[in-house]
């Protein structure tokens, strides 16, 4: 089964469904950033390292499906999607087994929800977005009806995507300031937020 | 370091935002290099190395 000579109906339509596909799975990333916000402002967990450049990999999927919303269609900006995802993958997967072992000094940070940390978590996650870009390319084949068909043809698609993407970049920038005020310009701790008086201990 | 990870992120937000995709992706690649090297640096142990003996029981 190919689309590459679809009618333009067709083309049109599966334009519609990638474009929808990404704002989703833009808005999806978008409230799971804003539930580890959640967890380390009003329940005081504050993010290890690990966790941290887990919402980095989170944030760059984010950023490379709004390069496709905002700036047209791009395979590099794919390339950013898996990229992001895979490193997502990788860093998740390495704090799990940092402390899958119960041993003194290590265990997971924060709260479990629905019975499972958040390392485990972004590795689902992170197999969810590669496991849908894997499916895309095997069911629809290249991206081909995006080139022609920018997302502003769906202004109400646009818009959605538009908002989500704000609501993502103000993320991306309560992220910093977040971590500018728990790391300074140092080591990240978990113990506190090293601009509000919190001293870690010397190594 | 991590501050100067989200900055790059942050700026290259902004880029993107503002249109200028090239230079958001170099902004990504800058980010992507700085944040494999904090991540290799995290999980390197003077004692293990990037060994994790604790799963071999």
């Amino acid at each position: 089964m190919s689309f590459d000579n679809a009618s333009p109906e067709t083309h049109r339509f599966l334009a519609w469904a990638n474009y929808a596909f990404l704002a989703a799975m833009l808005a999806v990333i978008a409230l799971i950033l804003i539930a580890a916000a959640v967890m380390q402002y009003a329940f005081g967990e504050l993010p290890c390292p690990l966790c941290l450049l887990q919402r980095v990999a989170m944030l760059g999927i984010c950023l490379g499906i709004l390069l496709q919303l905002r700036n047209g269609f791009s395979y590099q900006n794919t390339g950013i999607i898996i990229f992001s995802a895979l490193f997502l993958l990788i860093v998740a997967e390495r704090q799990t087994l940092l402390d899958i072992v119960p041993r003194p000094g290590h265990a997971y940070i924060g709260s479990a929800v629905f019975g499972l940390h958040m390392p485990v978590w972004s590795i689902i996650i992170a197999l969810c977005v590669l496991i849908a870009f894997a499916l895309k390319l095997a069911i629809i084949g290249g991206d081909h009806h995006l080139e022609t068909t920018p997302v502003s043809t769906f202004p109400r698609l646009a818009a959605i995507g538009t908002a989500v993407g704000a609501v993502v970049v103000a993320l991306a920038v309560v992220n910093f300031g977040s971590v500018i005020v728990q790391c300074g310009i140092n080591e990240c701790h978990t113990m506190g937020y090293q601009l509000l008086g919190y001293t870690p201990p010397a190594s | 370091m991590m501050a100067l990870i989200f900055a790059t992120l942050v700026v290259a937000f902004a880029l993107s935002w503002f249109r200028r995709p090239a230079v958001a992706r170099l902004m990504v690649g800058v980010c992507t290099t700085l944040s494999i090297g904090l991540f290799l640096w995290e999980i390197w142990s003077p004692q293990y190395g990037f060994e994790m003996p604790w799963l071999q029981g």
